[in-house]
């Protein structure tokens, strides 16, 4: 990307909160996301997710979903304490997401959006914790987050993103090579600045901004390793961008993993083989979990109040 | 060869004359166990003890054998014993599947793995393909696979012909793939078209593959624990190995695993069950994934094509 463009994707992004329709809990709940988990209060992330009857409708059928566990909570305290304090706010910034884009800016369907954002989510922090790295939870956002650059693009540039995805499914490609051809940035980049404005921390940032961009990998980090490997494997599992994307990935093979490894040994010990099988059984209830959760059908009725 | 999922169905119609629970730890199914490994290199841990039993049971109740330790005799001692061992083996490998069970395999096949092979044989002129299906079961798998290369015979594959090799152990199910006989089970995931094209009304609900989708098939009877023919596998460019080793020990797993390596063309592909990992097994393979199924690969001096990204 040219120093001009950035300068201008920077720019739209930071007039960005005044187009979206962000729920009121966004600013407060970055705030929140800056604090170290130690300083974040029971009362104030309650008080957080109660502010927004359909933000605490959602948070309650997640806590109740059997991909966390199938609890029977019918409180919003007792869903965010069975759920802990950190995942309840990833878990938040999720759910405001969904809404920070107007329904009709929308180029990917929000369904296989969010099936996405949330496997890579959890594929990142099973990774996370196969590896031995000491903040799962923590990977379990930046796979939440990786993809945030792709609302970027709907709301900013919605009908070159929508030619981006449109030649996308029709060449089975990998959208951010059209999009680097279409826009001259991908969806990493632009995610990448959201993340910076809001104050997330660099590490996060740099995750979304890397995973597309292999040669920034060594400098990035082990979170954009993780992200970038996660991400792959949902591609390659139907839990992509809604089109089936023609390639053979050697994962051994990729920079990611060449990299973490340098750092985290354990990685070698993986049963790739495995964990994708692992992958596989748990979709239908990912599946599930999204279409409950994030599912526009579902969230439009509430969402009107 | 056995298909795992199916296996509760299998024990169900046995009725075993010996009572699974009766003696499951008479040292006589130890050394049945033992001699079955031997000779095929199936191994039943001591959790799929019960397993061996129960196809031990079937071949007890044909011979009115009461007792282990009489049908190990017959297994070792008696005149019949190879005939004896045979079918014990063809119990013990006996399955059921059906036709175009994976399709994200032959999504795989016809979107990378055989462009970027035909890629790769083009440039040095030799417009042939040799595929092998190890340990074939009832030949679902093959007739799968021939259905297919049918169909890509004027689109990818125009000007290339093959060899599609179907091997197992298992006399019974071998003589069922040669007849090509199926029923609906068999070919509940076979559409109309296919139906029509390569099939013919074989009466009592059956269809029986037509003489052009037999004549892409070779059916063969092949141990692969018996390394002197392992090693005449030669030249292939993808091997399917479905849910044949999980009934293997690792020394004989890695054993197989590294004659397919052998097998194999470099560049080549092979496919294993869902289920199945070669981690800890062998190391020269890569893993490849694909859209819903993965693949292991051999390396080729050159790196070919639009596939490993």
């Amino acid at each position: 990307m040219n120093v001009e463009l950035r300068s201008q994707l920077r720019t739209q992004i930071k007039q960005l909160d005044s187009i979206s329709t962000a729920p009121a809990i966004l600013q407060p709940l970055l705030a929140m996301l800056r604090l170290p988990p130690d300083d974040i209060k029971v009362e104030k992330v309650v008080e957080l997710v109660s502010y927004d009857g359909a933000i605490a409708a959602q948070c309650l059928r997640l806590a109740n979903s059997p991909l966390f566990g199938r609890r029977e909570t019918e409180t919003v305290r007792s869903a965010v304490m069975a759920l802990g304090l950190e995942r309840v706010r990833s878990m938040l910034l999720g759910l405001c997401m969904n809404r920070v884009i107007p329904r009709d800016k929308w180029v990917i369907e929000p369904e296989a959006f969010w099936r996405h954002s949330l496997s890579c989510a959890l594929i990142t922090q099973r990774m996370a914790q196969k590896i031995e790295y000491p903040e799962p939870e923590k990977a379990y956002l930046a796979g939440l987050l990786h993809d945030l650059g792709l609302l970027v693009n709907s709301v900013l540039y919605t009908e070159e993103f929508r030619e981006c995805f449109r030649r996308a499914s029709e060449e089975h490609a990998p959208l951010h090579v059209i999009e680097e051809e279409v826009l001259g940035f991908t969806h990493g980049e632009s995610g990448q600045m959201l993340c910076e404005h809001w104050g997330l921390s660099k590490e996060l940032a740099d995750a979304a901004g890397c995973h597309h961009h292999v040669n920034l990998l060594p400098t990035a980090g082990p979170l954009a390793c993780l992200v970038r490997l996660s991400d792959l494997l949902c591609r390659m599992r139907y839990l992509g961008y809604g089109y089936e994307e023609i390639m053979g990935i050697d994962l051994g093979g990729d920079a990611a993993w060449q990299t973490l490894t340098g750092t985290y040994p354990a990685l070698k010990t993986m049963d790739l083989a495995r964990f994708t099988l692992d992958i596989d059984g748990s979709m239908e209830e990912i599946v599930g979990t999204v279409d409950s959760v994030f599912g526009v059908k579902r969230i439009a009725a509430p969402a009107a109040t | 060869m056995t298909k795992d999922d199916t296996m509760p169905i299998e024990i169900a119609k046995a009725k075993p004359a010996v009572s699974l629970e009766s003696n499951p730890g008479d040292p006589a199914y130890v050394k049945i166990r033992d001699l079955i490994y031997g000779i095929s290199g199936i191994y039943h841990s001591a959790e799929k003890l019960y397993l061996l039993i129960s196809r031990c049971a079937r071949r007890m109740t044909a011979l009115g054998v009461t007792s282990p330790a009489e049908y190990l005799e017959h297994l070792t001692t008696r005149g019949n014993r190879t005939t004896e061992l045979r079918l014990l083996l063809n119990e013990i490998t006996i399955g059921e599947t059906y036709m175009f069970r994976h399709p994200a395999q032959l999504d795989a096949l016809r979107n990378v793995i055989l462009p970027e092979i035909l890629e790769r044989k083009d440039y040095v002129g030799l417009k042939r393909l040799r595929f092998w299906c190890a340990g074939c079961s009832t030949g679902e798998e093959p007739h799968t696979l021939a259905m297919f290369l049918l169909e890509e015979k004027d689109k990818l594959l125009a000007g290339w012909t093959w060899d599609l090799l179907a091997t197992d152990l298992n006399d019974n199910s071998l003589q069922t793939a040669r007849a090509g006989v199926y029923g609906e089970y068999a070919l509940r995931n076979t559409n109309a078209e296919m139906r029509r094209k390569y099939f013919n009304d074989a009466g009592d609900k059956k269809l029986q593959a037509n003489d052009l989708l037999k004549a892409q098939m070779h059916f063969d009877r092949l141990n692969l624990s018996d390394d002197s023919k392992m090693v005449f596998q030669k030249g292939l460019d993808v091997i399917f190995c479905c849910n044949v080793l999980i009934y293997f020990d690792l020394v004989s797993k890695r054993r197989v695993v590294q004659h397919f390596y052998a097998d194999l063309l470099p560049g080549g592909y092979l496919f294993l069950g869902h289920a199945e990992s070669l981690f800890q097994v062998d190391d020269s393979f890569r893993l490849v994934h694909f859209t819903g199924t993965t693949a292991y690969w051999k390396p080729a001096a050159a790196p070919a094509g639009g596939g490993k990204k």
